[in-house]
């Protein structure tokens, strides 16, 4: 029996309200339960109003335009304000690239997670040792002084392990994750990879991950999206998408990008051109203007996502057809 | 021909705090003519700072840097067409490196005229030339920055560099703020004029594949000291000093996949804050190999090998 | 590369997409000739000269706006009102500016015990409000329009000072003028080519602004009695002079006070134009 997806993503569609602009374009994808799934992409790609679509966040002036997010069979995007607030921090939360932002700068760090709990689940006798513990396991030393700081105390690092405690102390289903180490030091960046894998290992948690760093997601994830131009243009397993890569952009991203070890120096295979914007594509394929086989097709008509075994691609003429 | 960095120190003195920061403490490099320096570290290892100071924006409080034997603040004084070995700078944020008021062309044509480099009928076309040396449309040279992307303005604020004929040029993380897709042809051209116009490169970044990339010597840099110094091929394929292991370690590699165990090697702590900074080796509250002896003795960089300095007593022992 | 004169023809062509900014002009444009019309002396009567047998009177085909209580014209009064009102305000801006804005952008850019000593004199002068300073000044020094303006003028050269100062405070840390450094060029090209056009864009806009407030603080003090004295008009003394009378003599009240409304409303439209016709990011979206 197959599983039912956690979270579904179908035909998500991403305008500005007010002269309109597509944003987002038609974007499906899924998470399972358990499962950690990347969406990878740079500027204007989408990725990041796709992920604060889900827990209708989005800035003022932009809205969704057209499809579902199923969590759990129930659409979001139809639920009731007092039904999305329930399901926020509670069974999804979110963490982001700027940890000062979520936190109270004038409240003492153990009120606030006390906050949470108290504004979903209620307080009762447990709930400050379960706030300890978990800011004892996203390790931050000396908890019962941390409890009482304040969030300027505390460095980069230690904000962004802050944040995930919070987003973890109600035990979410899933986690969505916006560029949460794109700002930090390579060295804590890596300490945050390794607890959040950890942390969603140990509870069998969901997570949706978002960057636009392949290299961070080569490891954390099992499955990955690859978004251009408000579309998704590849999706399939972190072995399939790098190793045997079907879309141009993806493949030529990956040329693109140099290599940490080895001797090899050889010349990196350029992409000429800038990412396009979204709601310039119109009916035609959005990486046309700057892939290595185009054809006039692709100057015509949208590619839709074709599946092929676990992957999709949304090409005419991907790597490895004639 | 070549750049001299001799001892240098350079601290900063927050007025409202009253608290002193160490942002270089004791950095000596001597780079020849026509190599690429790479510098690489993270957040407070003083690679900025050490930009700031080759390029004569600020001076070091002790210490000194020379350019072919010439002090620093001398080198980018007065008339460049007298001196032609001026040091230019490549700054990481596209859009704050450009007068927003000023068009391209007039950003470039300033530098030409101001330093007299052109003859005034020449200076259309010296600017026609310098953009096409970069690889942009001569058409650019009317358009305000704000009409270019990120790529393209990194590219002016390279002729720009360039205009002043430079034989050093110092590249403050010069891709890190451009899309990914963008950052390979950035790092072509670099490497290209590099070649054409027999440049000498400082590269700083913190990304070490870009620093790998283009490199021809590399400096690992942790709170304002240089912890280990060489050929590329050595520092990153053969390195010794713990805190470069940790860093190569760290640095996300999309040609490795599928491995949750690579995570799993992290190095433990945070960097210390440069005003406090620990005593003996910087790195010992953090370093694998740290015995009671780092606590106190002050690392200096020893040969271990062919031109291949590392700053730490256990390697060198 | 084009020279200043294509600039500021480009300027223009761009103020003029803002309908605010059309507005703004055509209003003060109005309030201008109006009060040139004053100083050429193109007044239907002498704003001073009394009509006994015609007074309070409403709007007529003579009296345009009507008469007041010396049966003067009020019309006449009103153009050589906007007059005073204009000259007084121009003069005290042009003072506040010419001496604000060099010390404030220096203040900025040169920093340390320079920028202290500037914010610290200008300092003191917020800490009166306006009004008050003025009318300590124009009461020491005279109630002739030039004190008034000069009165104004010192009072408002603190705001200058600042608006001038806080832009260079953030453009001085931009790249481009590090490099500028690094390019060799000297601190005086510097604030000239690459310093100055980047912060005048709020200045010029303060001009406008500070128009407005100006005529408005001499109504101001004219309507306390400073400054403009009887029988000369000013449009703040008219105010003044009205209140006993608007119950039964509107016009007396409502012209003066509608001219202040739309040369100062004008003059805000005006900055708002200026504001969106001087940003070149603004422009081409």
């Amino acid at each position: 029996m197959t599983v039912q997806p956690l979270l579904s993503v179908i035909d998500l569609g991403i305008s500005t309200i007010q002269d309109p602009r597509v944003l987002v374009n038609n974007v499906s994808f899924h998470i399972n339960p358990g499962e950690a799934v990347g969406v990878v992409g740079e500027s204007g790609s989408g990725k990041t109003l796709s992920a604060l679509s889900i827990l209708g966040l989005l800035p003022r002036g932009v809205g969704v335009v057209s499809g579902e997010i199923l969590f759990n069979g129930k659409n979001l995007l139809t639920l009731k304000p007092e039904e999305l607030r329930q399901i926020r921090g509670n069974e999804i939360a979110m963490i982001y690239q700027d940890p000062m932002t979520a936190l109270n700068p004038v409240m003492k760090l153990g009120k606030q997670l006390l906050e949470v709990i108290a504004s979903h689940d209620g307080i009762d006798s447990e709930s400050d040792n379960r706030v300890r513990a978990l800011l004892s396991e996203v390790g931050i030393p000396d908890v019962n002084r941390a409890m009482e700081s304040y969030a300027h105390e505390f460095s980069g690092g230690m904000r962004q392990r802050i944040m995930i405690a919070m987003a973890l102390l109600l035990s979410p289903k899933l986690l969505i994750a916006d560029e949460p180490t794109t700002a930090l030091d390579v060295t804590i960046q890596q300490q945050i990879l390794a607890l959040v894998s950890d942390a969603r290992k140990k509870r069998d948690m969901s997570m949706l991950w978002i960057t636009h760093d392949l290299g961070v997601v080569a490891n954390l994830v099992n499955r990955l999206n690859v978004m251009y131009a408000g579309r998704i243009v590849e999706s399939g397993t972190v072995e399939e998408i790098f190793r045997r890569p079907k879309h141009p952009y993806t493949a030529g991203l990956l040329s693109s990008l140099p290599t940490s070890t080895g001797t090899n120096r050889e010349r990196l295979t350029s992409i000429s051109g800038v990412p396009e914007k979204p709601w310039l594509v119109g009916n035609s394929c959005g990486f046309a203007a700057r892939c290595s086989r185009v054809q006039s097709r692709c100057h015509n008509e949208i590619p839709l996502s074709v599946a092929k075994d676990d992957s999709t691609v949304a090409c005419f003429f991907p790597i490895g057809s004639k | 021909m070549n750049l001299e960095i001799k001892n240098v120190e350079k601290l900063y003195k927050i007025v409202s705090t009253q608290t002193i920061i160490h942002a270089l403490n004791g950095v000596d490099i001597t780079l020849p003519r026509g190599k690429t320096l790479g510098i690489v570290g993270e957040s407070g290892c003083g690679k900025s700072t050490l930009a700031r100071l080759v390029t004569g924006l600020e001076s070091p409080n002790r210490g000194s840097i020379l350019w072919n034997g010439l002090p620093i603040h001398d080198v980018n004084k007065g008339s460049f067409s007298t001196k032609k070995s001026a040091i230019q700078l490549v700054f990481q944020d596209p859009y704050s490196s450009l007068n927003p008021r000023q068009r391209i062309g007039d950003a470039i044509s300033e530098i030409l005229s101001v330093h007299k480099l052109a003859e005034k009928e020449m200076i259309n076309s010296r600017v026609s030339e310098l953009l096409a040396l970069v690889g942009l449309a001569n058409d650019l040279k009317h358009r305000y920055p704000h009409q270019l992307s990120g790529g393209q303005r990194q590219r002016v604020s390279i002729a720009r560099a360039l205009a002043a004929e430079p034989s050093l040029l110092v590249l403050d993380e010069p891709v890190s703020a451009l899309d990914v897709s963008v950052r390979a042809e950035v790092m072509n051209l670099l490497i290209d004029l590099r070649e054409k116009l027999n440049l000498t490169y400082i590269f700083i970044s913190h990304d070490l594949a870009m620093i790998r990339y283009i490199s021809d010597l590399v400096a690992v840099m942790y709170l304002g000291k240089i912890v280990e110094f060489g050929q590329w091929e050595q520092v990153i394929n053969n390195p010794k000093h713990p805190y470069t292991q940790a860093l190569i370690q760290a640095m996300p590699d999309h040609t490795v996949i599928g491995n949750p165990e690579s995570l799993a090697k992290t190095l433990e702590g945070e960097v210390p804050d440069p005003v406090n900074l620990p005593t003996g080796c910087a790195f010992h509250l953090r370093c694998i190999k740290a015995t009671p002896a780092c606590t106190f003795a002050t690392q200096t960089l020893i040969e271990i090998s062919s031109q291949h300095l590392v700053a730490c007593m256990e390697v060198q022992a | 590369m084009r020279n200043k004169e294509e600039k500021a023809k480009g300027a223009l062509h761009y103020y003029l997409q803002s309908t605010s900014g059309i507005v703004g002009a055509v209003l003060v444009l109005v309030m201008i000739i109006v009060a040139i019309c004053s100083i050429f002396g193109i007044t239907p009567y002498d704003p001073v000269e009394q009509h006994i047998e015609n007074i309070l009177q409403g709007p007529s085909a003579h009296f345009w706006f009507g008469t007041d209580e010396f049966g003067r014209d009020v019309f006449s009064r009103t153009l050589e009102g906007m007059r005073r009102s204009l000259t007084v305000s121009i003069t005290a801006v042009t003072l506040a500016a010419t001496l604000g804005v060099p010390f404030g952008i220096l203040a900025g850019y040169i920093g340390k015990w320079f920028d202290q000593l500037v914010t610290r004199v200008s300092d003191v002068f917020f800490a009166f409000p306006a009004i008050l300073l003025a009318l300590a000044i124009v009461a020491s020094l005279g109630n002739d329009w030039y004190d008034t303006a000069l009165a104004i003028g010192v009072v408002y050269t603190p705001i200058f000072i600042r608006v001038a100062r806080g832009p260079v405070l953030t453009v001085k840390e931009m790249d481009y003028i590090k490099i500028s450094r690094v390019l060799g060029f000297s601190s005086f090209r510097i604030l000239r080519k690459h310093v100055f056009p980047n912060v005048f864009a709020p200045i010029v806009v303060q001009i406008a602004l500070s128009l407005s407030w100006a005529i408005l603080t001499e109504s101001g003090l004219s309507f306390l009695g400073l400054g403009t004295q009887p029988p000369t008009p000013s449009l703040g003394l008219m105010v003044s002079e009205a209140q006993p009378l608007a119950a039964f003599a509107w016009w007396t009240l409502v012209f003066p006070s509608l001219f202040i409304t739309i040369v100062v409303v004008g003059l805000n439209l005006v900055g708002d134009g200026l504001r969106d016709a001087l940003d070149p990011a603004r422009r081409s979206s």
